[in-house]
C-alpha cells in the first residue's frame, strides 16, 4: 500500500514534469502544445545520443536539456511564431503542435529506430527497506530531483525579472509590449524553459524505465495534459498537484482495480474535471473580454 | 474559454480512444509502408532480372518467372527484431533453394510486408496480397491477434499462410490453408510451468500478462494451468498495457502477495523491463518468460536483471547437431548474430513449403495445401508435421540466461 504510493508519487513526478510545459506555454498564449510529447521522446533520445559520446551521463543530460529547450524555441520560431502574425485562429496553432509532434516523432523513428533502446540508470544506488515496504533510491531521487526543479521553476516565474514579464504577457501581453516588455522573447524563453523541462522529465523516465522509444511521449504526454487540467491549466502549483494526484491514482486503481484499468485513469480524471470544475483545481476564472 | 475546453475534450478523448486500441499507435505512417512495400517488391524484381543474366551466363540456373513468397510480419516498431528475423530466414531459405537450381525450376523470391505487428495493417497487407494473386504463400505474420485478422482474407483467397509465431488456440482452426510452425500455447505454457515447479521447485506463483489477444488468452491458459496443479498457488495475476513501461504496480502487487515465480506472458519488450523493476525491489526474483524471449533484444533490454530468467525454447542455436550446426554459423555469417527460435521456424516454413511446391509440380494452392499435411519435415528446428488442423507438436529445449548468454538449463 505504502509502496504503490511512492511508485504513485514518482510516477506522478514525472507527469507533473510534462504537465508544467503544458502550462507555461499555455499560460502565455493561450495554446494547448500537442507537440510536448515528442519534445519530452525528444529529450531523452537526445539524451541516448550523448550519452553513446561517453562523456558522462551528467553532461550527456545538459548537453540534451540545451538542445530540446532549443527545439522547443524552434517549433516555436518556425510553426507557431508566423502563425501568430498572421493573427490565424487558434484551432489552426492547436493543429500545427500536433502536425508537429508527428514529425518529431517520425524523425526520431528515423533516425534512432522504432524499437525499444536500452537507456542508462540514473540514481541507482539500489534500494532499501523502511520497515517491511521497499523503496528503490530511484524513485526517491526522482521525486527530490523533480521537487528541486519545480522550485527553481517557481523562483524563475515568481522572483525573476523575466518571470515578471512572463506574467505580464500572460496577463495581457498587448499591455505588457507597450510597457517595455519584449513579448517575442519572453514566449522563446517559455519555449525554452517547457522544452528543457521536457527533456529533464524524459531523462529521468527513461532513466527510471531504462527504456527509450520514439512514441515514449504520447501516452504521457496525454496523461501530463489530463494533469494541468486537473490542476488548472496555466497554474504552476496545478500542474504539480494535478500530475500527483493521476500518478497516486494509477497505482491506487491497479492495486484495488486491478492492472487493466490503470491507464484509463488519468482520462477518468480529466472528464470529471470538465464537467465539474472546468477551470481545474487552481485555475483562474477564464473572464473574455470583448 | 467553454468552446476551447470543447474543442480540447473532443479531441483528448478522441485520441484516447485511439490510444485504447492498442499497439497501433503507429498507424499514421501506413501510406509508407505500401510505398515500401512496392519498392521491395520491385528489388525482386531487378533480382529477377539479374537471376535471368546469370542464366544466359551459367546455363544451370533457375528461370522462368518467380515463385513469389511473402514475408509479412514487423519489420518496424517494438517487434522489428522478430519481424527482420523472419525476413533473414527466408532470404536464406530462398538463396540455398536458388542455388541448388530453384523450385520446380523457377528462382525463389522473397517480397517483404511490414504489418508493423498492427491488425489494421495486417488486414491491407492481406487484401494486397490477395488482389496480386502472384504469391505461392505467406510466411508470417507475426503476433497472434496479427495473424487472426489476416488469416480468414487468405483462406477466402485460398492463399496458404504459415506463421512461424502464432500461439492461439484458435489460429489455426481459421481453415485449411492456415498453418502455424509453432505449438500450441497450451503446450508451451505448460512448458513454462513445468520449469518453475518441477525444475526450480518454487509454489507460489505469480503472473503478469499484456493485454493483447494472445497474451489475455494465454494468462487465462496460465491460470486453468496452475489451477490442475497439486501444490502450486497462483497469488497474484495482473494485466498490463503492452506498451505502458511502468510495471511497477503490477510488481508491488504480486511482490506483496508473495510470489516466488514471476510468468511474464509477453515478448521481450515485457520482460526485459519486468525483470529490471522486479529486481530493483526483490533481487531473488525468478523471471519466467515464454519462448519469445529467446532474441538478442531481451539481453540488451533486460542487462543484468534477466541474468537467470528461465523460458522453454523449440530450438537453440548452440546445438551439436551438424544440420543446425551449418544453419547457425551460415545465418550468423550472413546476419551477424545468431538465429532466435522464432527465426528458425520461419526458416523452417519456408523450406516445407517450397518442399510441398517442388513435390507437387506446382503452385497451385490447393494441391500444395494437401501436401502440406502429408510431408514430414526434417527441419533445424526438428521433423515438423502438421496435424489436420495445421497444428506441430515439437519438443522443448529449457534454456536460462547465464553471464548474458543463452545457455541450455541444467
Amino acid at each position: 500500500m505504502i509502496v504503490q504510493l511512492f511508485n504513485g508519487l514518482t510516477l506522478g513526478m514525472a507527469y507533473a514534469l510534462i504537465a508544467v510545459g503544458y502550462s507555461m506555454v499555455f499560460g502565455i498564449l493561450r495554446l494547448v502544445n500537442f507537440s510536448h510529447g515528442s519534445v519530452y521522446a525528444f529529450g531523452a533520445h537526445a539524451a541516448l545520443l550523448f550519452v553513446g559520446f561517453q562523456f558522462g551521463l551528467l553532461p550527456a543530460a545538459i548537453l540534451s536539456l540545451l538542445l530540446t529547450g532549443v527545439l522547443g524555441v524552434l517549433i516555436d520560431k518556425t510553426a507557431l511564431e508566423p502563425l501568430r502574425k498572421k493573427g490565424s485562429v487558434p484551432v489552426a496553432s492547436l493543429i500545427t503542435t500536433i502536425g508537429i509532434s508527428n514529425i518529431i516523432q517520425n524523425l526520431l523513428t528515423v533516425y534512432f529506430g522504432s524499437e525499444r533502446k536500452s537507456f542508462p540508470a540514473v540514481f541507482d544506488f539500489g534500494s532499501f527497506k523502511i520497515g517491511d515496504i521497499t523503496v528503490t533510491s530511484k524513485q526517491i531521487c526522482m521525486c527530490l530531483v523533480s521537487l528541486v526543479l519545480m522550485a527553481i521553476l517557481v523562483i524563475i516565474v515568481q522572483k525573476t525579472k523575466v518571470g515578471l514579464a512572463m506574467r505580464a504577457t500572460e496577463q495581457n501581453s498587448k499591455a505588457a509590449n507597450m510597457m517595455g516588455v519584449n513579448v517575442n522573447f519572453v514566449i522563446s524563453f517559455t519555449f525554452f524553459i517547457a522544452g528543457v523541462s521536457a527533456s529533464i522529465a524524459g531523462v529521468l523516465i527513461g532513466g527510471y524505465y531504462e527504456v527509450v522509444y520514439p512514441t515514449m511521449g504520447f501516452m504521457a504526454g496525454l496523461k501530463a495534459f489530463a494533469a494541468a487540467v486537473l490542476g488548472g491549466i496555466g497554474s504552476l502549483p496545478g500542474a504539480i498537484v494535478g500530475g500527483l494526484v493521476i500518478g497516486i491514482s494509477e497505482s491506487m486503481a491497479a492495486t484495488f482495480l486491478g492492472s487493466t484499468w490503470r491507464d484509463c485513469m488519468a482520462f477518468v480524471i480529466l472528464i470529471i474535471v470538465l464537467l465539474v470544475k472546468p477551470n481545474g483545481l487552481f485555475g483562474k476564472k477564464g473572464i473574455v473580454k470583448v | 474559454m467553454k468552446k476551447v475546453l470543447a474543442v480540447l475534450m473532443a479531441m483528448v478523448l478522441s485520441m484516447a480512444a485511439l490510444a485504447g486500441c492498442g499497439s497501433d499507435k503507429e498507424e499514421s505512417k501506413a501510406p509508407e509502408t505500401q510505398a515500401d512495400a512496392g519498392e521491395t517488391k520491385a528489388d525482386a524484381g531487378e533480382t529477377k532480372a539479374d537471376a535471368g543474366e546469370t542464366k544466359a551466363e551459367g546455363g544451370s540456373e533457375a528461370s522462368g518467372d518467380p515463385i513469389y513468397i511473402a514475408v509479412a510480419a514487423p519489420m518496424t516498431g517494438d517487434n522489428e527484431n522478430y519481424g527482420k528475423g523472419f525476413y533473414n530466414a527466408a532470404t536464406m531459405m530462398a538463396e540455398e533453394w536458388n542455388a541448388k537450381g530453384g523450385c520446380l525450376g523457377r528462382p525463389v523470391e522473397i517480397v517483404q510486408y511490414d504489418d508493423k505487428n498492427s491488425p489494421e495493417e495486417a488486414a491491407s497487407i492481406a487484401q494486397k496480397i490477395a488482389s496480386d494473386g502472384n504469391v505461392a504463400g505467406v510466411i508470417g505474420h507475426f503476433a497472434s491477434g496479427v495473424c487472426m485478422v489476416a488469416a480468414p482474407t487468405y483462406q477466402e483467397n485460398k492463399i496458404i499462410e504459415i506463421s512461424p509465431s502464432s500461439s492461439h488456440p484458435d489460429y489455426s482452426g481459421i481453415g485449411e490453408y492456415i498453418f502455424r510452425n509453432n505449438t500450441v500455447i497450451r503446450t508451451e505454457a505448460g512448458a513454462a510451468l513445468d520449469i518453475a515447479v518441477n525444475d526450480l521447485g518454487k509454489t507460489k506463483i505469480g503472473v503478469i500478462s499484456i493485454m493483447t489477444d494472445w497474451g489475455t488468452s494465454t494468462g487465462t491458459i496460465v491460470e486453468e494451468l496452475l489451477a490442475e496443479m497439486d501444490g502450486v498457488e497462483m497469488v497474484a495475476h495482473e494485466e498490463v498495457e503492452e506498451s505502458s513501461d511502468d510495471y511497477s504496480p503490477a510488481i508491488t502487487k504480486l511482490n506483496d502477495a508473495g510470489a516466488e515465480v514471476c510468468v511474464c506472458v509477453g515478448m521481450y519488450s515485457l520482460d526485459g523491463p519486468v525483470a529490471k523493476q522486479y529486481k530493483a525491489i526483490n533481487p531473488d526474483i525468478q523471471i519466467i518468460g515464454f519462448s519469445n524471449a529467446y532474441d538478442e533484444q531481451l539481453l540488451e533490454l533486460g542487462g543484468d536483471a534477466v541474468e537467470g530468467m528461465c523460458f522453454p525454447v523449440l530450438f537453440y542455436s548452440g546445438s551439436d547437431d551438424p544440420a543446425i550446426k551449418s544453419y547457425v554459423d551460415g545465418y550468423t555469417e550472413k546476419f551477424g548474430g545468431a538465429p532466435s527460435a522464432l527465426t528458425s521456424q520461419a526458416y523452417d516454413s519456408v523450406g516445407m513449403l517450397l518442399t510441398a511446391i517442388e513435390e507437387c509440380g506446382t503452385t497451385d494452392s490447393e494441391t500444395v495445401m494437401k501436401k502440406l499435411y502429408e510431408i514430414t519435415y526434417p527441419g533445424v528446428t526438428g521433423e515438423t508435421k502438421f496435424d489436420e488442423i495445421g497444428d506441430v507438436q515439437k519438443e522443448f529445449v529449457k534454456m536460462t540466461v547465464k553471464d548474458g548468454a543463452f545457455v541450455p538449463m541444467e
